[in-house]
């Protein structure tokens, strides 16, 4: 009898690993709302804004809350290989939904926000007060400097460093900087994701880790600029990005995936699959919404003005809330 | 209840309920061993064969393993040099504040693994004080087989010093004293009497220590990432391209790690040098 | 020798305080006490296994409080032996021993050689004690110190080990301190007897004296003595004037002794003593009470007669309680002669003793 009490407590202990608290939001009886669940995975680099949008929605429509933060690759895997279909996917690169996701998992997805990569650090940083846009590549160059960056085989922020440090030495036109720069973070000074950086660099062990503007916005930290033909950023320049590409691990450790500059675009979409698609699809139309928009805009994320939809079956209220204005 | 071809006479109540209270225990038992093997059963079945073929010719792998095998090795004897005599202490010793000092010992098993990893850096990192002394000393602990160790003794020495510190217990402190007044000072009793009276306490607690050591990830990632211990590798794997490339990775750790688990356990002194004497 | 001075400790619930006795060089002290009274404690303290609070430790004239254990050259052997089990018997025996011919001889004498080749798990009680036995007198102590070393033994192996021990002490002169709650080994193997209760010393000196001079009634029962009985102490010769006579000869001084009166309910018990006339209590030893069938005159100044309540045989000894005057009195005799006395419940007997086997405390 006792060991058969402890398996729904045990149960419930593993079930909630891995996972934020869910939020529950009361009564699921008002009227208009929506009640249930919802089931969202999320690029770590963007937590922080979509747990701001569904906050809001979970209070408004009476939902409890499941996020799940991690890799947008260690995502992907989620669903491809482990089977865990969620309702929302939210993931860092746009491109991993062609490439792993689509068509199996989805048809469609909706870029939705854009991000630049900076360099952050923080006041404990060496040259802290010199730095700045245009000297960065020199002061990274003293002795003494540690920088961080990420596993571009993990982590799409690890290759978009990479990409950025080809543009600078293509926007500098100083060759080999590239090389000098790769030799600032060696083996040792990379971590899985980018999240995992910002720990190490405020111990003080790293001076400057390569991140994203809103990421080094939401954890407070100092951060300089680059220049926008270099910093990933803006998707007009996405002619002079694509010059630059990398090698990353593909589908197997003998694979290679061959990845060129592009504009850092964050997507969401509703899997075919999805447990809960009515309360999922509310959400995306709430998220891609002038004031889903706005929401995610305070929590220091640059959504994008016009969200574009790409891909066919995307639900009509969630093509009608990203026109709209 | 009648007891199968035991003749006439039915078990007696006692006998008939001491039976069943076996049956159930074996039951219970062996369903949670079950659930404790189960898993990794399966992914040995599943990915065992290619996995030890892959020892062949994937040599990330194999210097992966190696690295795992020598730091958790080293951090094991770090952490038995250091607290054994901190067990004893606390075996044998009345002093002020001991009960606070045996909770401050747990600690390290409480707390999260990155946080555990960040506050080894704040301590051990290039700018504390002493990760300082030791740059100066060319002994570099972030991003290095140190960095790696000091994790692993920071969350598996508690689980050592609470074991050793029970088995220090159960010898009785008038063997030593009788050790004592035979001529012996105080750490030559503990040298010949002691010691080899707990030893199969100590060695079994060393075994949880490694044990603990091996599976250790969160802590280790934040010090040193690479050079990749294989509980890295295989998150590194699976995270990059899959369960079908983790799963061969996380079974030849398993399959490897059996050999010196089984030896160390079979390496503990006869039954002889018991206690009850 | 060993001299304890005021010595105080406390290990756990365990206390001893202010203990001061002395056992000289070569004898054999036995300190009594039932459990809880601090035997051991003092033992270890003693032997340096626990610091002392306050006093002091004198061992062979060396003031040894404070030093370490190793250095106070003194034997332990504790009531289980605690031989060391992952060890041979051989190789306990000389675990301290620096000279390892003597060991041998020492071994060979007490009895423990012919078990060199037993695992010490297989060995019986006796034969543990005897190995610790060897093993502490291997190092050729000064001083041995022993913790109930029989109480948990069976009679036989008892009074084997018991003689063994008397032997060696006779044979090496070392000093022993044993401490027992068996008050019958004190006046069997000891020269100097300690009654410790509650960790203070009751009364200290040769068993003789302890056992019939108790220093109170406490004592006396703590002692196992059965006639114990409250009452008042009177003035002997003229009930309730004052002796003044200097010729008479009851209440002539003689070095200080009094013939006195004790009154003990409807008991009056003629005494020799120096106690002063109040309340006391009188303690007559059962072996001083002598039996007899028919009322015959003798020099015993007590004679009562009274009826036999109970007999218990032990042995060669019994011991008969007889009725009193509503008060019970025991007589220890030999069997034989309650056999031939054909002593029976319910007889009618006389008990007499001495007004000398009288104690007054």
């Amino acid at each position: 009898m006792r060991i058969r009490s402890l398996v729904p407590g045990v149960l419930a202990v593993a079930a909630s690993c891995g996972r934020s608290a869910p939020k529950s939001a009361g009564d699921s009886t008002s009227a208009g709302a929506l009640g249930g669940t919802i089931v969202v995975y999320t690029a770590a680099s963007v937590a922080i804004p979509i747990r701001a949008a569904l906050d809001t929605f979970a209070a408004r429509e009476h939902v409890t809350v499941q996020q799940e933060n991690g890799g947008s690759l260690d995502i992907a895997r989620k669903l491809t290989e482990l089977h865990q279909i969620p309702d929302v996917v939210v993931l860092a690169d746009y491109d991993v939904f062609p490439k792993l996701l689509m068509p199996d998992q989805t048809t469609w997805y909706a870029d939705f926000a854009r991000n630049r990569m900076v360099l952050a650090f923080t006041d404990k940083s060496k040259f802290a007060s010199e730095v700045d846009s245009a000297n960065w590549p020199t002061v990274l160059q003293r002795p003494g400097v540690q920088l961080g960056r990420a596993n571009p085989d993990l982590d799409p922020n690890g290759y978009r460093t990479l990409l950025t440090m080809q543009l600078a030495e293509q926007y500098y036109k100083r060759p080999g900087l590239y090389d000098k720069l790769m030799k600032l973070s060696p083996a040792k000074n990379v971590r899985p994701k980018e999240a995992d950086l910002v720990g190490v660099l405020q111990a003080g062990e790293f001076d400057y880790i390569w991140s994203y503007e809103s990421l080094a916005r939401a954890t407070k930290l100092r951060y300089i600029t680059l220049p926008s033909a270099i910093d990933l950023g803006t998707p007009e320049d996405t002619a002079i990005y694509a010059k630059a590409s990398v090698k990353v691990a593909g589908k197997t450790p003998k694979d290679t995936l061959t990845i060129t500059g592009e504009p850092i675009v964050y997507a969401v979409s509703i899997p075919k699959a999805a447990p809960h698609p009515q309360v999922g699809e509310k959400f995306v139309a709430f998220l891609l919404s002038p004031e889903g928009r706005a929401l995610m805009h305070a929590a220091k994320l640059d959504a994008l003005g016009t969200p574009v939809i790409i891909g066919g079956g995307a639900p009509a209220s969630v093509s009608a809330a990203a026109s709209a204005q | 209840m009648t007891a199968p071809g035991a003749g006439e006479h039915a078990l007696p109540r006692s006998m008939a309920a001491h039976r069943t209270a076996s049956v159930v225990a074996a039951l219970c038992g062996s369903i949670f061993l079950l659930f404790l093997v189960a898993p990794i059963a399966r992914w040995v079945v599943g990915g065992g064969t290619s996995g030890v073929g892959e020892l062949f010719t994937d040599a990330e792998l194999r210097s992966s393993l190696w690295l795992t095998a020598v730091t958790a090795t080293l951090a094991m004897a770090a952490g038995a040099l250091g607290g054994t005599p901190l067990a004893y202490l606390l075996a044998r010793r009345r002093f002020r504040g001991k009960a606070v000092v045996a909770a401050v010992l747990d600690l390290p098993l409480l707390i999260p693994h990155p946080v555990a990893g960040i506050a080894l850096l704040l301590v051990l990192g290039r700018e504390s004080a002493v990760g300082r002394a030791l740059l100066h000393a060319g002994i570099q602990v972030a991003g290095s087989p140190i960095g790696i160790i000091c994790a692993m003794v920071f969350v598996s020495a508690p689980l050592y010093i609470s074991a050793a510190r029970e088995a220090f217990a159960r010898v009785d402190p008038r063997y030593e004293s009788v050790a004592r007044t035979l001529g012996d000072p105080a750490w030559r009793a503990f040298r010949r009497v002691t010691l080899p009276l707990s030893v199969r306490g100590l060695i079994a607690a060393a075994v949880v220590m490694w044990a603990r050591a091996v599976s250790e990830f969160g802590a280790i990632v934040i010090l040193t990432y690479n050079p990749k211990v294989a509980s890295v590798l295989s998150y590194d794997r699976f995270t990059g391209f899959g369960l079908t490339e983790a799963l061969p990775v996380a079974a030849v750790l398993s399959i490897l790690a059996l050999i010196p688990l089984v030896a160390l356990r079979a390496l503990r002194p006869e039954r002889g040098a018991g206690l009850d004497v | 020798m060993i001299e304890v001075d005021r010595l105080e400790a406390q290990v756990g619930s365990f206390q001893l305080r202010d203990v001061t006795f002395t056992v000289p060089r070569g004898q054999y002290g036995v300190v009594i006490g039932p459990a809880g009274s601090g035997k051991t404690t003092l033992l270890e303290a003693i032997a340096g296994v626990i610091t002392p609070r306050a006093g002091r430790v004198v061992l062979d004239g060396r003031d040894v409080t404070g030093e370490r254990p190793e250095r106070r050259r003194l034997g332990i052997v504790y009531q289980h032996g605690y031989l060391f089990p992952h060890l041979s018997v051989a190789d306990n025996v000389t675990y301290g021993a620096a000279d390892s011919v003597f060991a041998r001889e020492i071994a060979e004498r007490v009895g423990a050689t012919k078990l060199y080749d037993r695992p010490v798990r297989a060995l019986s009680g006796g034969e543990r004690q005897v190995v610790a036995l060897a093993r502490a007198l291997a190092i050729r102590p000064s001083v041995l110190l022993l913790d109930e070393p029989f109480s948990a033994l069976d009679p036989r192996s008892r009074t084997a080990t018991r003689r063994i021990v008397r032997a060696v002490h006779r044979e090496l002169g070392i000093t022993v301190v044993q401490v027992t709650h068996d008050f019958t080994e004190a006046g069997l193997l000891g020269d100097v007897a300690v009654l410790l209760d509650q960790g203070r010393v009751l009364q200290a000196g040769p068993p003789d004296e302890v056992f019939r001079r108790p220093a109170s009634a406490y004592i006396a029962e703590f002692l196992g003595a059965e006639n114990v009985f409250a009452g008042t102490v009177r003035a002997s010769g003229h009930d309730d004037a004052a002796p003044t006579d200097l010729l008479d000869p009851d209440s002539a001084p003689a070095g200080g002794h009094r013939a006195l009166k004790f009154r003990s309910g409807p008991l009056t018990f003629y005494a020799v003593g120096d106690a002063t006339p109040g309340a006391a209590h009188a303690v007559i030893r059962a072996e001083e009470v002598v039996l007899s069938t028919e009322a015959n005159p003798s020099s015993a100044r007590n004679q009562f007669a009274g009826t036999i309540e109970e007999i218990a045989t032990l042995g060669a000894l019994t011991r008969v309680t007889v009725d009193v005057g509503g008060v019970a009195l025991v007589a220890a005799l030999t069997t034989r002669s309650a056999h031939e006395l054909g002593l029976t419940r319910g007889a009618k007997v006389w008990a007499s003793f001495k007004a000398m086997a009288v104690h007054l405390c």
